[in-house]
């Protein structure tokens, strides 16, 4: 390459990066994004503890030793049981009070149990539970369990178990899961906080590029920059800077992430396993630079063939739907990371860099496919920045209406 | 050795012919007016000139060689349509442009500041580009152009959007750089500013040249058979035989002749009939009525 060439190529990246990295957006960003993702994450641990979370019920039966079971039953992981009401279906109005105190601002009761007594038509007894929010399917799912194990502990006792039997016959099973790179449950908010990054970063630097494109394009900065360098260099200086930009910010952002980590494990005193290895890094790194370059051809010619962002945002689609694709996909491959869905995918060159990437840290995809994956990329990177950059060299002179599909294909001739 | 030459160039935009068989010059320390109306095929013409897109046949040469990027860092190109970042301070933006065209960071940075105190736009050096007024943000396109001290400028409507001091201003510029020996090409649809400042033109109409050459050559092909008589007594002379059409107001006569050699014979006339003749001038065309005959007499065939 001439030395001209590389010279150009280094300062248009340089102006990108550096008019990107200065502007406030960037500042905001940096800071916005894992304000919002680390809230996102603590939001879905409260609602989750809140849910089914249920501690204070009531129950209408005159058979004492069933509440009591029912209560022992209920008893969560960490060994706090329900507060049980027990109160008898005999007294007259009760029910009209317990739906009041359901009713009762601020009151406490999230639900109530009725029994009916075991009847010849109904062997087991009839149970209904008014639940204060029907919404609340977790509280009602404990309550099932905890009523076929209350009657099964009845059952027990009844052929004559003793107590202590029973307790430890009916006693959780801790399920132990083993895995390197800590809790199960950590891996999997992992893989799916990972994957939305790099969607994130992908079509948002992606994104950047076109829009970048059509500034010069409306502001007529092509015309003077072409007279001095080539459209090839242009668009190699833009891409390059833009994806500088990018990996600026993802850096700092894999820096703020170790610096909690290390900051909560001094707090907590226990190691926090949130993060990806470092080698799960390195990949994300290389698997963003290779799904950006790809994204960013695209951009690019998309950005070249309209006049206005408000005809970018038509065509955007296109750049959107691979990896709204992914978006379909990642429940399954996160639970079956090896399955034939997965494998599938994460050889699609367009849904590589979040299938495949999501298969490295929940999977064991082996060494050959993520290399394979990556010649593939490689090699699709190639091919598209080819036509990309045929398509980008004549749209940036051409203004006024949209070209169609015969006239982008002419394009693709001209010298 | 010229500058510039293009030799019988052809650009063809899908079934579009732009530019087809066109063929010109432009030697050092001239200024070259490209005349011609509004798609004419100007833009196409010096957008081959400097690679921005290549002709389908014919040949570009620049500073005698046959057309070459490397070739482009002694060039000034003003676009038609204004071409700077909006966000960008303007002063990194003349340097980042300078750079581009071959300066050190250093060599930018002072030329720039030497051109906003030439051309008396100081006060925008810290501002974003759109901050500035239109004409303002034509300055400094019109700096970023000159920044690299290139041999060939190629200015398309430099003029447009600026305030009569302005483009005065400019127009000095321009005529102080082609008196360094510089070959400045504009083009422009102001006639005037060409009547003023071109020593060569070439009007070119629907892709083809109509006709090209210095000034006098251009001038000299059309009859100076215009006359403006500053008269007092009778205004008898223009009913003379030779007198294709004439207009008299507050004493002025400006008459158009069916043959331009019968000047001096009115000029006799009227004296022998008693006129006092205080002014007589034989007019040359102005490029402006030299323009809309030769493009109309074109659309009419």
């Amino acid at each position: 390459m001439h030395s001209t060439s590389l010279q150009n190529i280094w300062l248009v990246a340089r102006r990108e990066y550096l008019e990107r990295v200065r502007a406030k957006s960037f500042l905001i960003m940096t800071i916005l994004i894992p304000v919002l993702m680390g809230s996102l994450v603590l939001g879905t641990a409260l609602i989750n503890r809140s849910l089914g979370s249920a501690s204070h019920l009531a129950i209408m039966t005159d058979d004492a030793q069933f509440a009591a079971n029912l209560q022992t039953e209920m008893t969560s992981s960490d060994g706090s049981k329900p507060k049980l009401d027990v109160y008898s279906p005999s007294v007259p109005g009760v029910r009209a009070q317990l739906d009041a105190q359901l009713k009762a601002k601020g009151g406490t009761l999230d639900g109530y149990l009725v029994v009916t007594p075991s009847s010849p038509a109904e062997p087991r007894g009839a149970y209904e539970w008014v639940p204060k929010s029907k919404a609340d399917v977790i509280t009602k799912a404990r309550i099932e369990d905890g009523i076929r194990g209350a009657l099964t502990r009845e059952r027990l006792a009844g052929s004559g178990m003793g107590a202590a039997e029973v307790t430890a016959l009916l006693a959780p099973i801790h399920l132990k899961t083993d895995s390197s790179g800590g809790g199960s449950g950590t891996a999997f908010g992992s893989a799916y906080g990972m994957f939305f990054l790099m969607y994130f970063v992908i079509l948002f630097y992606g994104m950047n590029v076109a829009r970048s494109i059509i500034e010069e394009k409306t502001s007529r900065v092509f015309e003077v920059l072409l007279a001095t360098m080539k459209s090839s260099d242009m668009l190699a200086g833009k891409v390059i800077g833009v994806g500088a930009v990018g990996l600026t910010q993802v850096g700092i952002w894999m820096l703020l992430a170790l610096a909690a980590v290390e900051f909560g494990t001094k707090m907590i005193g226990s190691n926090i396993h949130i993060l990806p290895s470092p080698g799960q890094g390195a990949l994300f790194v290389v698997f963003f630079l290779l799904g950006y370059l790809l994204y960013s051809s695209i951009a690019a010619a998309l950005g070249a063939m309209t006049n206005s962002e408000q005809e970018l945002q038509q065509m955007q689609i296109f750049l959107m739907l691979p990896l709204i694709s992914c978006t379909v996909v990642i429940f399954n491959v996160v639970t079956n990371p090896d399955g034939i869905i997965a494998k599938v995918f994460s050889f699609i060159p367009f849904t590589t860099p979040l299938i495949m990437y999501t298969r490295v840290i929940v999977g064991k995809p082996g060494a050959l496919a993520v290399g394979g994956s990556i010649v593939e990329m490689a090699v699709t990177i190639a091919i598209v920045l080819w036509f990309a950059s045929r398509i980008y060299r004549v749209g940036i002179l051409m203004y006024g209406k949209k070209p169609n599909l015969p006239e982008i294909l002419r394009w693709l001739r001209y010298s | 050795m010229p500058i510039v030459e293009l030799h019988n160039i052809r650009k063809v935009y899908d079934t579009k012919v732009a530019v087809e068989g066109l063929s010109l010059s432009i030697e050092p320390g001239r200024m070259f007016g490209l005349l011609g109306p509004n798609g004419s095929g100007k833009t196409s013409s010096i957008r081959m000139m400097i690679g921005m897109t290549m002709p389908d046949s014919g040949s570009v040469s620049l500073f005698d060689q046959p057309f070459s990027r490397s070739a482009l860092h002694r060039v000034g190109y003003l676009p038609e349509e204004r071409g700077l970042y909006k966000k960008m301070k303007v002063l990194d933006q003349l340097i980042f442009l300078g750079r581009l065209h071959g300066l050190s960071e250093q060599t930018a940075r002072t030329r720039a500041l030497a051109w906003c105190e030439r051309i008396e736009i100081t006060e925008a050096i810290g501002k974003k580009t759109e901050e500035l007024s239109k004409g303002m943000q034509q300055k400094i396109q019109f700096i970023a152009a000159l920044l690299h001290d290139p041999e060939l400028i190629i200015m398309d409507e430099p003029m447009s959007g600026l305030d009569p001091v302005n483009a005065a201003l400019l127009q000095q510029t321009l005529i102080d750089l082609r008196r360094e020996g510089k070959a400045v090409l504009f083009s422009t649809h102001r006639m005037d500013q060409v009547e003023k400042m071109c020593d060569s033109i070439a009007l070119i109409s629907r892709g083809k040249l109509l006709l090209s050459g210095s000034m006098r050559e251009v001038k000299g092909g059309y009859p100076r058979n215009r006359l403006q008589v500053a008269f007092t007594g009778s205004d008898s002379f223009i009913h003379h035989p030779a007198v294709a059409e004439a207009r008299v107001h507050d004493g002025v006569a400006d008459i158009t002749l069916h043959d331009a050699s019968a000047a001096q014979q009115i000029l006799a006339d009227a004296l022998s009939h008693g006129t006092v003749i205080t002014r007589f001038e034989v007019l040359e065309p102005t490029i402006e009525e030299i323009f809309i005959e030769t493009v109309g007499g074109q659309r009419d065939a």
